[in-house]
């Protein structure tokens, strides 16, 4: 008769996924639209230094990533959610980098995921998060030096150096700091995180009040 | 397979348990095709959970472990999904801001026949259909952005009904509206039951609002009672049901329809009768009696004491972007002259959108004001959604921001949790408080900072009978000990039982200053500032013989009700 | 309506990405300058962009292009501009600088004649229509789309909530730093979070799945958006050709 929810998950997405990553992809896209409407005004201040200042919010771009996967925990979950991200950025906030950001998120988002995917998906450590954000922001650097042609300039080091520590910060510790409290707001509840430690627990006995 | 015609709905031994240990069932239900179903009960009993049960969101969406079954239109449920159920069942739930998906109006009543498969050719006359039908047919050409709650609730209510289902399911669709939208939400949920066979289940807890002239007799035929344990124990005609659990209902906080409030506390639910007459008049007298006797010197009547104090002040609506030459900001507010003074409760009213947030806002000093001045110390504000308050990890955090570290910090926290029964809670996650709960935590955390004004929107918003009693009486207290207290509310019931003034808003400015008596006396104000007064209020400004006695009559009923509660609260171990 | 905005929006978006990514293998001043021209030129005449809009709208990319072109005029080696100035400009820096700066000013002004000519609904209906996205998704990103409209309000809430209980500044303003900004934006999360399982609730109710479905309003396909391919890639291609010519 009892009839516990232990089904394994489907094999795709539920809807309630999908629109989670778009709702990161919303407030990140939000929140950095934000903040950058600061910092432009800075970095044109800050002369030549303006174009390497941006490097240190590069790791911002990366965080939307490792948190849907770990909200989430499924294959390919950190590149969709980079490029709806990016899709948002670009056709909802207008973003002037126009669509050369869906190629860059693709390229972060699929930095980010290789070191989730070599867990299987099931290991969450703070070491983990912070080769994603490495990773994240390395591959996307490679590709920013082709496009920028960073190759030849005197400062490459500077800037390696400045977007992989934004990366391990911003976009791979920070994704951690944000997921453990979320999980503690209970917002989390019925995803993934949650419900995948629940099914491994005895079942809860109701309460009276 | 069984040769009686099926029943639409056929729940058996259903029982949910989620995570939290909270629990729903066991159930067992039969609903006939156009049958009308209202689902009544405590907050917290899991009045939407049931719902959810009805179209497969529980499980399929929010986790629980079930046991029994449920068949819709001969399916099962649990093996359907909430999707594939869209042709048989139709939902509008509480909130209409993520109710509505879409930003075009039409797009939106389209979305769910598109999804069912439905000729191209003949949506275009559903969707005109359906928003007749949900009286929003003047919105067609709309953008959803543009939409106020009520008619966002009109537009969910049409997307719901365009594929013409068998059930629909309502979980408190008026929740998040103001007087104006409950009742255009409300005939438009008369004309969709009464005009098709659709069977519908309501799940609502503003009864008396939504009941609106008729009382009990404008609300679903069969009542179904579930208690605070999530178990069913009443099914059955409202008037059956009323008569066994009606006392039960509004001594656990449950706002029932005026006549039905009466029949239990007076014995009659006829507010022409002399019984009712009678009985009211000796609840006030009573009231009265407790009420200390006005403090001397009266309000801001002190010499020297603080005021708060408004001149010709223009009011920005709330997210606006700072003002510049090229692009100026029309005010929601202009030309408001007002003061608040120290011990007086002043209550804000309007239709929703009038700019009363956002006037609030501005009084507190966080929103520049367009224009004018304002002058006084700095005022605490509560907003209307706690959660927008909170972001620490515990609850004893929460009250102590932005105050000095420190054992005074500690010790005056302490107390105001205590004060407003949250030391329980003191080291949870304020995200993992119950409505009410948080609701106490954003006054809490206001409150410790001891400023001498205090500003709260619709503090009172959402709140069951209890909450709502003693939320007015907090802030009445507040004044008592000395501050200004001016709150926001569209409930003309607690303006009259206890604020002192009304500055009624309306076409873009203050309309009026006055006493809550004045104001739900006077016709033309009421209709300006689109307030519609709840029957028990209009009877009795034809009836009191002043300010004083109708206030003491609704707090008398209010002390009534309390008492119900009290022996029950006696014997529930905490 | 202008011409653009009757044409197909995916068939716009993969051109504008085809175009987009190409410029990236261009280094050549006189061409970039030229595709940047003829932008301009389709910004106004095709999308019928006014010219104050279109102007504004190249304020971030002129920005941004200032700072490109100062760090490759000063980080790269070659010839100094001026003979022992203080600070160093090299020749092969400042051009390399207007190059790059001039492939995002392409790509933006080409971004804006597109984003002002295609509606987010048309692109997402479209896109499933005609690029076989999953009507999960475009239509998940289009109840994104209605909750970013309502960000900015319900992050002024949230920011006044902070701003009462904030302890106040020398200058009488309430203090908040960078710490406030991050539990601002902690807050906004939870409620965002909670706003998706709503939302994807209702869409679901609706009965929206990966299923077949049919579309009311389909957004058209046809013999311009043809002859838009056509134009816009031999155009691009005959600058290119060109440039090497010459």
């Amino acid at each position: 008769m009892s009839r516990p929810e232990t089904a394994r998950r489907a094999p795709r997405l539920e809807l309630k996924d999908i629109v989670l990553m778009v709702m990161l992809g919303v407030v990140f896209g939000f929140l950095y639209w934000a903040l950058v409407q600061a910092w432009n005004g800075l970095a044109v201040l800050m002369g030549p230094a303006g174009d390497l200042a941006q490097h240190v919010l590069l790791g911002g771009w990366l965080i939307v990533a490792p948190i849907a996967i770990a909200i989430l925990r499924r294959p390919f979950v950190g590149i969709v959610a980079e490029v709806i991200a990016s899709v948002i950025e670009v056709v909802f906030l207008g973003s002037p980098v126009g669509p050369i950001l869906l190629v860059v998120a693709a390229i972060q988002g699929l930095g980010s995921e290789l070191p989730f995917a070599a867990g299987r998906y099931r290991r969450f450590g703070w070491a983990r998060y912070a080769v994603s954000g490495l990773m994240g922001a390395g591959l996307v650097f490679v590709f920013s030096a082709f496009r920028f042609d960073w190759w030849g300039q005197d400062i490459l080091l500077l800037r390696l150096g400045l977007q992989l520590a934004s990366g391990v910060l911003l976009g791979g510790l920070l994704a951690r700091v944000v997921v453990d409290a979320l999980v503690r707001t209970g917002a989390l509840d019925n995803f993934a995180i949650v419900r995948d430690q629940a099914d491994r627990r005895a079942p809860v006995a109701r309460r009276e009040r | 397979m069984s040769a009686d015609p099926a029943p639409l709905v056929e729940v058996r031994g259903l029982e949910a348990v989620f995570a939290t240990g909270d629990g729903l069932g066991p159930v067992d239900l039969r609903i006939e095709p156009g049958e009308q179903v209202l689902v009544v009960g405590p907050s917290g009993a899991g009045k939407s959970t049931l719902l959810r049960c009805l179209h497969g969101a529980v499980p399929h969406a929010v986790h629980a472990e079930m046991t029994g079954t449920v068949a819709v239109a001969g399916r099962d449920v649990h093996a359907t999904g909430v999707a594939d159920l869209a042709d048989t069942v139709g939902v509008v739930a509480q909130d209409p801001e993520t109710g509505v998906c879409l930003t075009e109006v039409a797009d939106e009543v389209a979305f769910p026949l598109e999804n069912l498969g439905t000729a191209p050719e003949q949506i275009a006359g559903a969707v005109r259909d359906a928003l007749d039908l949900a009286g929003a047919a003047h919105l067609e050409g709309r953008s959803t952005d543009t939409l106020s709650g009520g008619e966002l609730q009109r537009v969910a209510l049409a997307a719901a009904v365009a594929p013409r289902p068998r059930l629909l399911l309502l979980d408190e669709p008026t929740a998040m509206l103001d007087g104006d939208g409950v009742q255009a939400v409300r005939a438009a949920v008369d004309r969709v039951t009464r005009a098709g066979t659709a069977a519908c289940v309501l799940v609502e807890h503003r009864l008396d609002e939504y009941a609106g002239p008729d009382g009990t007799s404008g609300l679903p035929g069969r009542w179904v009672v579930v208690d605070r344990n999530g178990r069913v124990v009443h099914d059955g005609p409202a008037a059956d049901v009323l008569d066994r659990a009606g006392a039960d209902l509004l001594a656990q906080g449950c706002w029932l329809p005026l006549d039905a409030e009466l029949r239990v506390v007076l014995g009659s639910g006829d507010l022409t009768s002399g019984v009712v007459r009678d009985g009211l008049r000796a609840l006030a007298a009573r009231a009265e009696e407790q009420t200390a006797p006005e403090p001397e010197p009266g309000p801001g009547s002190e010499p020297g004491a603080a005021v708060l104090r408004a001149r010709g002040l223009a009011v920005a609506p709330i997210g606006s972007p700072r003002p510049t030459r090229r692009r100026p900001v029309t005010p929601v507010l202009r030309d408001v002259d007002l003061e608040l003074r120290a011990g007086e409760l002043v209550a804000v009213v309007g239709a929703n959108g009038g700019g009363k947030s956002s006037l609030l806002t501005c009084l507190a000093g966080v929103q520049e004001p367009l224009a004018g001045t304002l002058e006084g110390p700095r005022p605490g504000l509560v907003l209307q959604n706690p959660e927008h308050q909170l972001s620490r990890t515990t609850v004893r955090e929460e009250v102590a921001v932005g105050l000095p570290p420190g054992p005074q910090t500690e010790v005056l926290v302490e107390e105001v949790l205590r004060e407003l029964g949250l030391l329980d809670h003191a080291e949870h996650n304020p995200f993992r408080l119950s409505g009410g709960q948080k609701r106490r935590l954003s006054l809490a955390a206001v409150l410790v900072h001891e400023r001498p004004f205090l500003l709260a929107d619709e503090p009172t918003f959402g709140l069951d009978r209890h909450g709502t009693v003693a939320a007015a009486r907090a802030l009445a207290g507040a004044a008592a000990q000395g501050r200004g207290v001016m709150f926001t509310c569209h409930d003309l019931r607690t303006v009259a039982g206890y604020a002192d003034r009304v500055l009624v808003v309306g076409q873009g400015t203050v309309l009026a200053d006055v006493g809550p008596l004045d104001l739900v006396r006077d016709q033309r104000l009421l209709a300006a500032a689109r307030l519609h007064p709840p029957r028990l209020v209009q009877h009795l400004a034809a009836e009191v013989g002043g300010s004083g006695e109708l206030r003491a009559v609704l707090q008398g009923l209010d002390d009534a009700v309390a008492g119900l509660a009290r022996p029950a609260t006696a014997v529930v171990p905490v | 309506m202008s011409w653009l905005e009757r044409a197909n929006p995916t068939v716009k978006m993969a051109l504008l990405l085809v175009v987009s990514l190409a410029t990236l293998f261009l280094l050549d001043v006189r061409v970039l300058l030229t595709l940047y021209l003829l932008g301009l030129v389709a910004a106004y005449g095709a999308a019928r962009l006014d010219v104050r809009t279109l102007a504004l709208a190249q304020v971030p990319f002129l920005l941004f292009a200032v700072g490109l072109v100062m760090v490759n005029a000063v980080s790269r080696p070659g010839e100094p501009l001026v003979e022992g100035s203080a600070v160093r400009v090299t020749v092969e820096g400042l051009v390399m600088g207007v190059a790059l700066a001039l492939r995002g000013m392409v790509i933006g002004v080409l971004t804006v004649a597109f984003l002002a000519t295609t509606p987010p609904r048309d692109l997402m209906a479209s896109l499933a229509q005609h690029a076989r996205l999953s009507p999960r998704y475009a239509y998940s990103m289009l109840a994104g789309h209605r909750m970013l409209v309502a960000m900015p309000r319900r992050w002024a809430t949230i920011r006044a909530a902070q701003a009462v209980r904030a302890p106040l500044g020398r200058d009488g303003r309430p203090r908040l730093g960078v710490r406030d900004f991050g539990r601002a934006a902690f807050t906004l999360l939870v409620g965002s979070v909670r706003a998706s399982e709503r939302i994807a609730l209702a869409m679901e109710s609706r009965g929206l799945s990966a299923g077949p479905r049919t579309v009311w309003r389909p957004v058209p396909v046809g013999r311009r958006d043809a002859v838009l391919a056509v134009v816009v890639l031999g155009t691009a291609v005959a600058v290119v050709v060109g440039g090497r010519l010459v």
